[in-house]
């Protein structure tokens, strides 16, 4: 069987998902889009501070001010790329680049409703959460197929710009 | 064409060629500002190194290095520079949703 994600020829990708899978991404995306905010407590995490003191409180306000209806539209176009394409056989790098955004978030919203931890065993098959966890584990398997193909793009010896 | 005295006395005067460290440096009093990620459970060790190889350029190697200073340090700082320029890297790091703080250096 050929790779889940793979990268053609001609700089596109290959896409063999099961239609269920597709179907996750859907209605996960759809869901989600519209509540995106800081101020809901499901998608907080997608918001982190960039001024964590305490003495940092105002400048903290003014990078919300200045990033947050930002950071909601890249959200948000990333969810819908991921939308309009999941039943897609073959997505372009951007196609794709929106998709790792989109799965790395639908991941970051699940694993804090799930406060995941790194020393955290997998729950029970009659655990409540157990559904949702499985879930969880495969946008993680996902995400972890869309960067190995990415990151084959990517020069090992990093851009000239890149050396500190 | 110029005369000769002029072009004589161009190295002098030239602001092009003149040495500006001085007034450069009194413009940058400034600390640089630093740029921290730190660990959190959920994003993807690989994810974690291929946003600091796609953001920054870093080589696989840098790359690689710094994302276990985050998870095995809980934090490692990943860039400096001008406040602006922090927090515009604060930002494509919250676009990626990575744990990303920046502080002036001390």
């Amino acid at each position: 069987m050929s790779a889940p994600i793979k990268r053609r020829r001609d700089g596109r990708y290959a896409i063999k998902l099961d239609p269920s899978v597709r179907a996750v991404l859907v209605t996960m995306s759809e869901q989600l889009a519209p509540i995106l905010s800081p101020s809901e407590p499901m998608t907080r995490r997608l918001f982190p501070p960039a001024y964590a003191g305490d003495d940092q409180q105002a400048a903290e306000n003014d990078y919300r001010n200045l990033v947050d209806s930002a950071l909601v539209n890249h959200h948000q176009e990333a969810f819908a790329v991921m939308a309009a394409t999941a039943q897609a056989d073959i997505l372009t790098e951007s196609e794709l680049d929106a998709w790792l955004s989109a799965v790395g978030s639908l991941r970051l919203v699940l694993g804090t409703r799930l406060d995941v931890s790194e020393e955290m065993e997998v729950p029970d098959p009659e655990d409540p959460t157990a559904p949702e966890y499985a879930l969880y584990e495969l946008l993680g398997q996902l995400q972890y197929l869309m960067i190995e193909v990415l990151a084959a793009g990517l020069p090992d010896e990093g851009r000239p710009d890149g050396a500190l | 064409m110029r005369s000769r005295q002029v072009e004589t006395a161009l190295p002098e005067t030239d602001p092009l060629t003149a040495d500006w460290t001085e007034l450069e440096e009194s413009l940058s009093t400034d600390k640089p500002w630093l740029v921290i990620v730190w660990n959190d459970p959920i994003n993807l060790m690989s994810f974690v190194t291929f946003v600091f190889q796609k953001l920054f350029g870093y080589s696989k190697e840098k790359a690689t290095k710094l994302m276990l200073d985050v998870h095995h340090k809980g934090r490692a700082v990943v860039s400096s520079g001008t406040r602006e320029r922090a927090e515009l890297d604060v930002y494509r790091l919250h676009e990626y949703g990575l744990w990303a703080t920046m502080e002036p250096s001390t």
